[in-house]
């Protein structure tokens, strides 16, 4: 961290001094790209004609053009997606200002609306296979990002429950730790459970970026193939969006995002939100009598043991826009949760006293300044520690039944191991992204994410354990290297390399002297490298129809759970854990046409190949108490995934996506196996292989009264029925995860021009029974309210 | 050691090893298993790779010849790992739920002999069960942090319920500071006997000790499970391993234990004391001092991993591979506790992944185990010889590695 304050401040004063030098050399013109909407253009390119000016727009589509000097000048403005524009400007003895309008070009034909993605189909014009949810779109339902993400096109999240239930990302066929999730480009690594996907609400983000196989340079981090970004509002603006819900199973959520930047550049912001519910949702189980044993097949009950809250609150200040800063934020990221454990992995082992708690306390840095020292050198830092800590708590000696009845015992006991245990994982990372931009056609990127562990376990039922004394530490750095090469407007190309660093400081016990009972520990220090590199390449054929391929050779870094275990997960450490590593390939196609001026069709298609080794997978532990996470096999995943998407004007818009992957387990010897295992080239059990969503809305315009809209909307998911074990073993009687089929519905009234909102929803309408995890149930049918206040004014 | 026909039968009738299922075949009064036959059937368990561990039961008439693959074959049971108890003609598959209150499936054939479920009950995680009269045994032991109280139960095994419960103080039981880990738990005439190790419990060294050098075993009376005594020797360890049995009793009443020795510390073999078999007497709750067979020093300094029995004195032992060590690829040898002679087996192959002792059956003569033997090459059911020490490979399976082999009879 010292080097890192110590870089932060030589910045800061270098920069100060050097604007100063500048100070006189010319005027600026600024301003912002934006659509006709009035909704930013992020990644437009802007050139002064006649002169060496040009830039790229800021993802907020702001720019600033300095030193020029007095005189008439035309802008060329281009973005993909729209027309290009002529912009003329008069610069005389002031700073200029200018406002650009595109118009998209579908628009042109009639008022756009490929609705639904269209806003964010600019983070498309990467090199990479992305997927971007326009989230403000979502911001009148209760989804959380999970949930929200769900909807994309080769993604699943599988969660164990209701709110606040733990969930699992997986992106074509990668899962949990192999996928990363950032938000504004930092890794959510440890970050609590107070503060994860499942219970972040999609108004704290403005969109979220899926990225499937490459995941770009500046995004850093270790992911195995696919990762997430969530891009919360970084506009300079003063807004308040306040909602609250209310729906079945006495839940709650409510969040309050709100934001002032003065003329001056000061700005504050704050996120807050809160998740409550009772989670006692219907569930369809076999209860067992507590003295006996038998079952009660098939009965019908509510959970009784579920209740899930948490708060978090995200409060930063600062300034933006200044000279020596487009952004310097100091901020704090503060939360709780507390859980119910209502079952075990599996719905027969019932639960009623424990719990799990967590919180979270992150201060946090984040600094941004443009054209540093040089035009098109561009230096983003963040950094942010966490003090918080996880306990679990287990010290009730009671058996519970689906009931709700239970039996006590004397004594110490507990439901299922006793336990009070707290850990905390002093998690700090720091990024670094210098993108240089030589020209139109050259830019270079290198960034590098830091970030270091050092776990801390107690639990007061056992004070005097020496093994929570031990050292747990972790470092990762993973530094990489990009140049992107923009030949023209149709075809940009990015390459990229990598290097991955891991050390681990731990100690083994051993006994000293050969006496009984005698014991001392000796510390160790291990370190591994590994490089990886990549690249990918986009084309416009034609201004609608884009075609992309990447591939990258990948590595992820163990986690610190997966070296030193995480026993409130029942998980044991392995030390001798190595990265994984996989190469990941993928070639996809996004075309867009309209016809007779109303239509607009939108097609995506994207096939992949996956090819991973030394792949981290759980197994269980030599006594068979725990699961632990040993390097072994290969998994090879064949994929394809795609989504069209209709709209009508702007009143109607459709879509559906599916996803088909073919993951098949490569492994052809398992270890003390000289023969070929009986399920080499099997499909890889338990992890859903075909699924998709179909959705439609229908907008009133001027309902009620001019303005005024109201909202109609379906979603569909689909999942096929996959096998829990390998799908070649065994007889006619397997157990499986059977087909889903889940609906909602919702209606949205959005009134003075999007101030007020009113969303009514209901989750599950046929109160289907639906199945993520081992057959754990999820919630039966659910309706849900929200009201939401929204306003926004634009500080320039 | 009088000998009378009656008390033969009345032996007979008592499962005289936890697993000793052909004690079940001669059980007059089977009730359960719609109609009992004469004819047997094998069920073979066997668990496919490393990841979606799950495991399938296979049928066979006949396991000392042909082939049988789980590859779309097999019941398939949920859950990663599962044991096996077999008692009054039904066979249970326990799932072992790492702490969570765990299903139990029951199973019977049917009169076409197919394996068919008999009903499904609730059940804790346990890692002691024995079949004693006409109960399943199961005992929850607690191994480390403020918790001591071990829970026992009570299951009918032939209706399927759990019918009694009792508790243990493991702390209280071992009196030493340490706590009372049961390895097993073994009916000997009309008691139970449950051996222990002393282990630390202390959240760091979990199954440690500071007395590697004793032996202890609980006597409980039943149904009551009342603790009676403890019983106590200094000439070799504790008996039995964790999830391991070290206890049987004999045709003559006679109970033998087997000590392996290798009690650890800090993960380090603590044990002085050799590797060892004693024997409790029938009708008394004492060690017999006159007798001792030190089978570490017979075997040429290996020690005991696991035990199973054969019959008229005889015993599969597997061995561990590194002399004077509790490590090393097992091997296989047959102990004769009348006559303290040990002999290697012969036939075997070279190298064992493993073996499945702990559910050793025997064969129809009562004269030769029945083991599933996996190995790098594949897995194999094997039959050994108690007398000659001589396996014969029989069936091969295919598609998972042997978990256990039971038998029933329809």
């Amino acid at each position: 961290m010292t080097t890192h304050k110590f870089l932060f401040s030589s910045i800061f004063f270098l920069f100060t001094f050097l604007s100063f030098s500048q100070q006189n050399q010319g005027l600026t013109v600024s301003g912002q790209v934006v659509e006709n909407s009035g909704q930013s253009i992020p990644f437009a390119t802007l050139i002064i004609e006649k002169t060496d000016f040009s830039l790229i727009s800021d993802e907020n589509g702001n720019f600033t053009f300095k030193n020029i000097p007095a005189g008439k000048y035309n802008i060329v403005i281009t973005a993909v997606g729209f027309s290009t524009q002529k912009k003329q400007v008069v610069v005389a003895e002031k700073d200029v200002t200018v406002s650009v309008k595109l118009s998209n070009e579908l628009n042109e034909l009639e008022s756009v609306t490929v609705l639904g993605r269209s806003q964010v189909e600019k983070v498309n014009k990467q090199a990479y296979n992305v997927t971007a949810i326009d989230a403000k779109k979502l911001h009148n339902s209760t989804l959380d990002l999970a949930h929200a993400l769900d909807r994309v096109s080769g993604v699943r999240v599988r969660e164990s429950g209701g709110v606040g239930s733990r969930s699992e990302l997986s992106i074509n066929g990668f899962t949990g730790n192999q996928v990363k999730i950032f938000i504004d480009g930092v890794p959510m690594e440890n970050f609590g459970s107070s503060f994860q996907m499942n219970n972040i609400p999609i108004n704290l983000a403005e969109r979220v970026e899926v990225y499937k196989g490459v995941v770009p340079i500046w995004l850093g981090g270790d992911a195995l193939g696919g990762a997430v970004n969530i891009v919360t509002s970084s506009k300079p603006r003063t807004y308040l969006d306040a909602s609250y819900s209310f729906g079945s199973f006495n839940t709650h959520r409510s969040t309050l995002n709100a934001g002032y930047t003065a003329k001056s550049g000061f700005t504050t912001e704050i996120n807050a939100f809160q998740n409550y519910s009772d989670n006692n949702y219907w569930v369809n189980v076999d209860i067992a009598d507590l003295n006996t044993g038998a079952y009660f097949p098939n009965q019908r009950v509510r959970k009784f043991h579920d209740q899930y809250k948490n708060e978090t609150v995200i409060f930063n200040i600062g300034v933006t826009g200044k000279k020596y800063a487009d952004k310097l934020l100091f901020g704090v990221t503060v939360g709780e949760n507390k859980a119910d454990i209502q079952t075990g992995a599996r719905m027969k082992s019932v639960f009623g006293k424990m719990q799990q708690r967590g919180n979270t306390l992150m201060p946090t840095v984040k600094y941004q300044v443009r054209d540093l020292f040089t035009k098109g050198l561009n230096v983003n830092l963040t950094a942010n520690y966490n003090f918080g800590q996880e306990q679990n708590i287990d010290t009730v000696f009671r058996r519970y039944n689906w009931f709700g009845d239970y039996k006590e015992y004397p004594g110490d006991g507990s439901e299922r191991s006793r336990t009070l245990r707290k850990f905390k994982n002093n998690n700090g990372i720091s990024t670094t992204n210098i993108m240089y931009t030589l020209n139109d056609r050259h830019s270079f990127t290198v960034n590098n994410t830091f970030s270091s562990s050092d776990r801390k376990e107690s639990d007061e039922l056992v004070p005097e354990s020496l093994v929570y004394q031990q050292p747990k530490k972790i470092q990762k750095n993973i530094l990489g290297v990009g140049y992107k090469f923009d030949y023209n407007e149709k075809w940009s190309t990015s390459v990229f390399g990598k290097s991955y660093f891991l050390k681990n400081i731990y100690s083994r016990s051993y006994n000293p002297s050969g006496n009984v009972g005698d014991v001392a520990y000796q510390q160790y220090e291990d370190k591994t490298s590994s490089y990886g590199f990549g690249g990918g390449s986009s084309y416009y054929l034609r201004p609608n129809l884009q075609l992309k391929g990447t591939f990258e050779k990948s590595y992820r870094l163990p986690s610190i759970n997966e070296v030193f275990g995480n026993v409130n997960e029942n998980l044991e450490g392995n030390l001798d854990l190595r990265p994984e590593t996989s190469n990941n390939f993928n070639l996809g196609f996004s075309y867009q046409t309209s016809f007779n001026k109303v239509n607009a069709l939108t097609f995506d298609m994207n096939v992949l190949y996956r090819d991973a080794t030394d792949f981290i997978r759980p197994t269980l532990n030599n006594n068979q108490t725990m699961t632990t996470n040993v390097n072994q096999g290969r998994v090879t995943n064949h994929g394809i995934d795609g989504e069209i998407r209709y709209s009508y004007r702007n009143k109607f818009t459709a879509g559906i996506n599916a996803t088909y992957q073919n993951i098949r387990n490569m492994t052809e010897y398992e270890p003390n196996q000289d023969y070929v295992s009986p399920v080499y080239k099997d499909r890889i059990p338990n992890m859903p292989y075909m699924f998709g969503n179909a959705d439609a809305s229908y907008i009133f315009n001027d309902f009620g009264r001019k303005g005024n809209n109201l909202a109609l909307g379906y979603n569909l998911l689909y999942v096929h029925a996959y096998y829990l074990y390998w799908p070649s073993m065994g007889g006619s009687d397997k157990l499986d995860i059977p087909e889903q089929f889940n609906h909602d519905l919702n209606a949205v009234y959005t009134f003075a021009n999007g101030k007020y909102n009113i969303a009514l929803e209901c989750k599950n309408v046929l109160d289907n029974k639906l199945y993520d995890n081992f057959s754990l149930q999820k919630p039966s049918r659910a309706f849900n309210i929200k009201f939401r206040y929204f306003f926004s004014k634009s500080t320039k | 050691m009088k000998r009378n026909s009656k008390l033969a039968s009345l032996l007979a009738l008592i499962a005289f090893t936890t697993f000793s299922c052909s004690s079940d075949s001669d059980n007059p009064g089977e009730e359960t298993g719609g109609g009992v036959t004469s004819k047997t059937k094998y069920i073979i368990t066997a668990t496919t790779g490393a990841t979606g561990v799950a495991d399938y039961l296979l049928t066979a008439d006949d396991v000392s010849t042909g082939s049988i693959t789980t590859i779309g074959n097999g019941v398939e049971q949920d859950g990663t790992y599962r044991y096996y108890i077999t008692a009054e003609n039904n066979f249970f598959s326990l799932l072992y739920g790492q702490g969570n209150p765990g299903a139990v499936t029951t199973y019977n054939l049917d009169a076409t002999g197919k394996l068919v479920k008999k009903s499904d009950f609730q059940a804790e995680t346990v890692h002691v069960f024995a079949h004693i009269n006409k109960d399943i045994l199961t005992i929850k032991v607690p191994r480390s942090g403020a918790a001591s109280i071990a829970s026992m139960y009570k299951i009918d095994a032939e209706q399927s319920i759990i019918t009694g419960e009792a508790q243990q103080d493991t702390k209280i039981l071992a009196g030493n500071g340490e706590r009372a880990f049961f390895t097993w738990a073994t009916q000997v005439g009309e008691k139970v006997f449950m051996p222990y190790m002393s282990i630390k419990g202390d959240g760091v060294d979990n199954f440690g000790t500071v007395n590697p050098d004793s032996t202890w075993v609980a006597v409980y009376n039943y149904p009551e499970l009342k603790l009676e005594k403890v019983i106590k020797d200094n000439r070799t360890s504790y008996l039995g391993a964790y999830f391991t049995n070290g206890l049987f009793q004999d045709e003559k009443g006679d109970a033998y234990g087997f000590s392996g020795a290798i009690a650890t510390s800090n993960a380090v073999l603590a044990s002085k004391k050799p590797s060892a078999i004693v024997k409790i007497k029938k009708g008394t709750t004492e060690f017999d001092q006159s007798y001792f067979f030190n089978v570490e020093e017979k075997s040429g300094g290996y020690k005991i991993s696991s035990t199973s029995y054969i019959s008229n004195g005889k015993f599969l032992l597997l061995m561990y591979g590194n002399v004077g060590a509790n490590s090393g690829a097992v091997k296989m040898a047959v102990a004769d506790v009348y006559n303290q002679t040990f002999t290697w087996v012969t036939n075997v192959p070279a190298t064992l992944t493993s073996a499945t002792t702990r559910y050793n059956i025997t064969t129809e003569d009562g004269n030769s185990a029945i083991v599933g033997i996996n190995t790098p090459e594949g897995n194999w059911i094997y039959t050994i010889n108690g007398t000659t020490a001589v396996a014969t490979r029989g069936m091969k399976v295919e598609g998972g590695q042997i978990t256990a082999i039971a038998k029933l009879k329809y």
